[in-house]
Parts: C-alpha cells; sequence; structure tokens
C-alpha cells in the first residue's frame, strides 16, 4: 500500500467499488445466513413482515437493502435505495470510515461509539441487525479477523462455524 | 489518559450554580433578549412550595406570563399542546421548566411547537427533523439524577395514537441550567440516594464505556468525586446546603458526560427492570451498577480501576495495588449502597429481591428475571457497552443482581 499514492478524486471509485463489493456480500450472506442460522433466522422471525433494512455510505453510496417479506423470507434487494420505504436505515457518515470498517481496522461497535454512523428506525431493531451482522461477520471472515470485528469472538459448535461458513459462502455467491 | 482517535462532545449550556443562582434568571433572560417566561412545573413541586421560591427570586425582575402546574407523571402530547396555547395566550417569550424528567422533556416540546409554530409536532421527531434555534429555555432541576437539564433529547407520548416521540437535537438543549440548593433541600433521603445513585451510574457508565473521551471522562471523574464524597452527608444531615448543592453539580456533570459518551449494560438491564416491574429508576441503577462493571472486567478493568481515585480518595487509590483497584472501586460502591441503606432505615434496597413497592410487595418476582432479560436485548444502551451482552449474560448478571450475591466472574463467555 505504501508504494501507491492515495487517489483523492472527488468521488473516490476505488474506494467505494471496494464497499460496494463487500455491501453486496454482506447483503447476500444475511440471506443466506437467513435460512442457514438459528440465531439469524430467530432475530428476522420477532421482525415485522416487510421489514427493510438498508446499509449504506452518505453522501451517494453505496448501499444494500435486505427486506423480510410477506411470507417472512429474507431477501437482498439489491443497492438501490430507490422509492422504497425503510424501516431501519443504517447510513455511514463518510467513505472513508465505510472503509475503516470494511476492512475490519474498526469494529461497529466502535464505529458508533465514534458517531461515525446516522441510524434512523426503531431502536429494539437496530440492536436485532447488529447481532445479524455480527454473526455474518463471524462466518465470513477468519477469526483472526473477526475477532477486531466482533466484541467477544462466540464458540460455536464445529458444525455451525465451519459446515455453516461453507453452506453460506455458497450460497451468498449463488445467491439463494 | 484514554484518547480515542476521533469523538464527538457537545454541552452547550450556561450553568449557574450557587445557593443564591434563582436570583440570576432576570439577568439571564435578558441575555437572551427575554422577559417574559411561562413556568412550567408539576403539582409535586409546586406542592412542595419551590416554585414559590423561584417566583419571589425573579419577581422584580421579570414579568411572569404565566405558570402552568399541571405537567403528568408522564409527557403527554396533549399537555405539551394545551401549555403551548397557554404560552400563545399570555404573550410569553421563553420558557422555565421546574421538575424532574418529565417537566423538562413537556418543556422541550411545548418549545417546538411555539418556536415552529407546529399543528403536528410528529413532524419534528427523529435526528435532524429541527434546523433552527428555539425559544429561551431555561431550566431548574429538582433532583439531582437524572441530568436532563444537559442533554438534548425528550421524549413525548402520544396516548390517542399510542406513540412515543422522541427528539433529538442540539436545539434542544436548555439555554441555560440552574443549579440552586434551594430547589433540593427538603428531597426525602431514600429519593435523593436513588436519583444521586442513577447520576453515579451515568458517570461511572461514561467513563468505562465504548464512547469515553477526555471530555466526558473530566465531568465523569467531577461527578464521581462530588457524589461520593457528600452523598452520606446529605442523607445523614439533610439541611446540607453545601452538599445539596454538590449532588447538584455531579448529577449535571454526570449528565454532560453521560449525554456524550452514553451508558451500557447497567441502564440497558435497568431500563428493562424499569419497565417490566416499575421499578424507580435510580434503585435499578444503585443495584446494578457493581454488577455491570463486575462484568465488564475483562474489557475495562483498568479504566475502572481509575475511579477508585475519586471514589475512595488519594490515600486508599494510592495504598491499593494497580492490578486490586478495579475490584476496589466495585467493593466501595458496593459499601456505598450498604451504607445508604443503613442511613435509611433500609429503604435503600441493596438487591432487586429486597425492593418493595409502597404497601410493602415485593417489586422484582423472581419468575420476571428472563422477561427481563430478554427485554434488555431491545435496549440501545448495550452498543457502547464493551463486553457484548447476549440473553444468557443478561440473564447472569440480573439473577446475580436478584439475589445480592456478587457476579462469578468465572461463568462469563469468552476468552
Ligand atoms: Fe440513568
Amino acid at each position: 500500500m505504501d508504494d501507491f499514492k492515495e487517489i483523492t478524486s472527488g468521488n473516490k471509485p476505488f474506494k467505494r467499488a471496494y464497499v460496494a463489493i463487500m455491501l453486496w456480500f454482506v447483503g447476500r450472506a444475511i440471506q443466506a445466513a437467513a435460512r442457514v442460522d438459528k440465531n439469524v433466522k430467530g432475530e428476522f422471525k420477532k421482525l415485522p413482515e416487510g421489514f427493510t433494512f438498508c446499509l449504506g455510505v452518505l453522501p451517494k453510496g453505496p448501499y444494500m437493502i435486505v427486506g423480510k417479506n410477506e411470507k417472512g423470507r429474507v431477501k437482498y434487494l439489491g443497492w438501490e435505495p430507490g422509492g422504497r420505504r425503510i424501516d431501519l436505515d443504517m447510513k455511514i457518515k463518510s467513505i472513508e470510515a465505510a472503509i475503516l470498517m470494511f476492512t475490519f481496522q474498526e469494529s461497529t461497535a466502535i464505529a458508533t461509539a465514534r458517531d461515525r454512523m446516522i441510524v434512523d428506525g426503531e431502536v429494539p431493531h437496530a440492536c436485532a441487525i447488529v447481532r445479524v451482522l455480527d454473526i455474518g461477520e463471524v462466518y465470513l471472515l477468519p477469526k483472526f479477523i473477526a475477532r477486531q470485528a466482533v466484541k467477544r469472538y462466540p464458540a460455536w459448535s464445529f458444525g455451525r462455524k465451519y459446515i455453516g461458513r461453507v453452506r453460506i459462502y455458497f450460497r451468498s455467491i449463488l445467491g439463494y | 489518559m484514554y484518547l480515542p482517535e476521533y469523538y464527538e462532545f457537545c454541552c452547550r449550556v450556561k450553568m449557574i450554580a450557587g445557593h443564591d443562582a434563582l436570583e440570576k434568571i432576570p439577568e439571564a433572560l435578558a441575555q437572551l433578549h427575554a422577559g417574559r417566561p411561562l413556568i412550567i412545573t408539576d403539582k409535586g413541586v409546586s406542592g412542595a412550595g419551590l416554585v414559590d421560591t423561584v417566583v419571589d427570586a425573579i419577581k422584580d425582575g421579570v414579568d411572569i406570563g404565566a405558570m402552568a402546574d399541571d405537567v403528568p407523571q408522564d409527557s403527554s402530547l396533549k399537555v405539551v399542546n394545551h401549555l403551548a396555547d397557554v404560552y400563545r395566550d399570555n404573550k410569553c417569550d421563553s420558557i422555565i421548566a421546574v421538575g424532574g424528567g418529565s417537566v423538562m422533556d413537556t418543556a422541550k416540546g411545548v418549545n417546538i411547537v411555539v418556536s415552529e409554530n407546529a399543528d403536528d409536532l410528529m413532524k419534528f421527531s427523529g435526528a435532524g427533523a429541527l434546523k433552527r434555534a428555539l425559544r429561551p429555555l431555561i431550566v431548574i432541576p429538582t433532583t439531582s439524577g437524572t441530568g436532563s437539564e444537559v442533554t438534548l433529547v425528550a421524549v413525548v407520548k402520544d396516548h390517542e395514537r399510542h406513540l412515543k416521540m422522541a427528539f433529538a437535537s442540539y436545539f434542544l438543549l436548555p439555554n441555560v441550567a440552574i443549579l440552586d440548593s434551594r430547589m433540593t433541600l427538603t428531597l426525602p433521603p431514600a429519593i435523593t440516594a436513588s436519583t444521586a445513585m442513577d447520576a453515579m451510574a451515568h458517570a461511572v457508565e461514561a467513563y468505562t464505556g465504548l464512547a469515553k473521551n477526555p471530555m466526558s471522562d473530566a465531568n465523569a471523574i467531577a461527578a464521581i468525586s462530588l457524589i461520593s464524597n457528600n452523598l452520606l452527608n446529605v442523607l445523614k444531615n439533610p439541611s446540607d446546603r453545601e452538599g445539596r448543592l454538590a449532588l447538584a453539580n455531579g448529577a449535571t456533570l454526570a449528565g454532560a458526560a453521560f449525554s456524550n459518551s452514553m451508558v451500557g449494560v447497567v441502564h440497558a438491564l435497568g431500563h428493562a427492570t424499569g419497565s417490566m416491574c416499575g421499578v424507580p429508576h435510580g434503585v435499578c441503577m444503585s443495584i446494578l451498577l457493581p454488577y455491570g462493571l463486575e462484568y465488564n472486567m475483562r474489557k475495562n478493568a483498568h479504566f475502572t480501576g481509575e475511579l477508585l481515585l475519586p471514589l475512595a480518595g488519594a490515600e486508599v487509590y494510592v495504598s491499593t495495588p494497580k492490578h486490586l483497584r478495579a475490584e476496589g472501586a466495585i467493593a466501595y460502591i458496593r459499601k456505598m449502597n450498604q451504607d445508604i441503606h443503613n442511613a435509611t432505615d433500609g429503604r435503600h434496597a441493596r438487591f432487586l429481591e429486597e425492593v418493595k413497592d409502597r404497601d410493602g410487595k415485593r417489586m422484582v418476582p423472581r419468575e420476571k428475571l428472563e422477561a427481563i432479560a430478554g427485554a434488555a436485548l431491545d435496549d440501545g444502551s448495550i452498543f457502547y457497552n464493551p463486553e457484548e451482552c447476549d440473553y444468557e449474560d443478561f440473564l447472569m448478571i440480573i439473577r446475580a443482581a436478584w439475589e445480592g450475591a456478587p457476579l462469578d466472574r468465572t461463568l462469563i463467555k469468552g476468552v
């Protein structure tokens, strides 16, 4: 990294592209984890029908939207909030802050504590989604990175952690 | 001193504190280009003669527009709209709130309505909805605990639509907070104790939490020292004016700390216990505070240990080896609870099983602990707690706090 000059154009295309890919992955992984992981399933079960949640970066994206339809199925709904009604809107205040989070230099909790995010919606929903994101991170990331991202690395069974991880990666990539 | 890579802190409330601070209100209003205030309070405060004290102190210097003492226990939209009419009918130009949390919330709600000429308060709820300064607001707290005089939030309930509207804006910060020893001189010992321990919990959680920063820390340390040095004296000698003023200052300092650095597991469980069983907030705080600190020790024992200095003083701090200071701070808070229990003839509960209502009935049945742990999961305070808290963690803490036995720290999950 040190050998390269940082690109500081107004749009920061590389940083935004990186965050966009991460958000896409997180969105699809939440959809997959809602099928595979009992805790994520449980969190979404308690959320209202038609609940939609947007995680994105100010001022102009990228974003990702996840929703729960009338049948209770959790789906990744793409990267454009459009005119959609969003129940829980979590916005990272700048692309720089998003980079800190998605390169796992700063945990979600520390980012929140440092006022890096604006959360609009009901607090219990935000609590549930933060738990879902934490579980997602444990599935997606190797332990030495995930330990930086969550407050406490969970002691999961071999099956939940490794078989679950394979199933979630597989489903995220294929998108079902 | 811990310095985070980045933080935000804001507390732009002018403080006027002293044994004759009320007399400065006319001057403070004049500086804000106002002179015809609406006084908002509740029946308890006016019944105790506190509004008379305020009126006597200011009546020569200002032209009081109106006085309304019908704020209920819970702030409500109906009352807010009614008081806004009183404000307009009497051509007021500013608001003085005298009371506790619900009076201040109501006054903030009224201020939005009269400043924005709002017919629907709902339009101004949520973050960022208020765009400009409101009418001058002066607050006079009558308890030393919540810190509402320096917080930027207000909650107003719409009972007809079953809605709880939350407002958060720097424009909701009062212009001036008045701390006058006369306002808390008659507060009964048990309430003095529980509200002071609420303030203690604000300072301690702000200092040991994830959003701590040097500005909040300075406020928190001063708050802890003032409360720890004065609470027992005031309980034994309720008319101690210096002690009362010290507690009022402590509560406001703690308010400045926690409104910027937030609170953690103690408040998450405390809010849940309050809403499930109706236990007063301060009572929950004094009981849960040592347990929250024990639970978080693996993450922040060094910060908790630093609190032994403002809690117990320099001599104790220096003579306690560094690795025992966190435990020392926790033991000190437990001992405070015991001393308060003794000083209030047992009215101050030391553990949850001991909490009784006015008829002597137990308020927290053991069967409710699971529900409390579940409700705590929905509380936003857990974001700022250094240690993870899941349902089992909450249940473990609340069970220990119910029985009054220290937390078995070997049972805390994780490595
Ligand atoms: Fe509190």
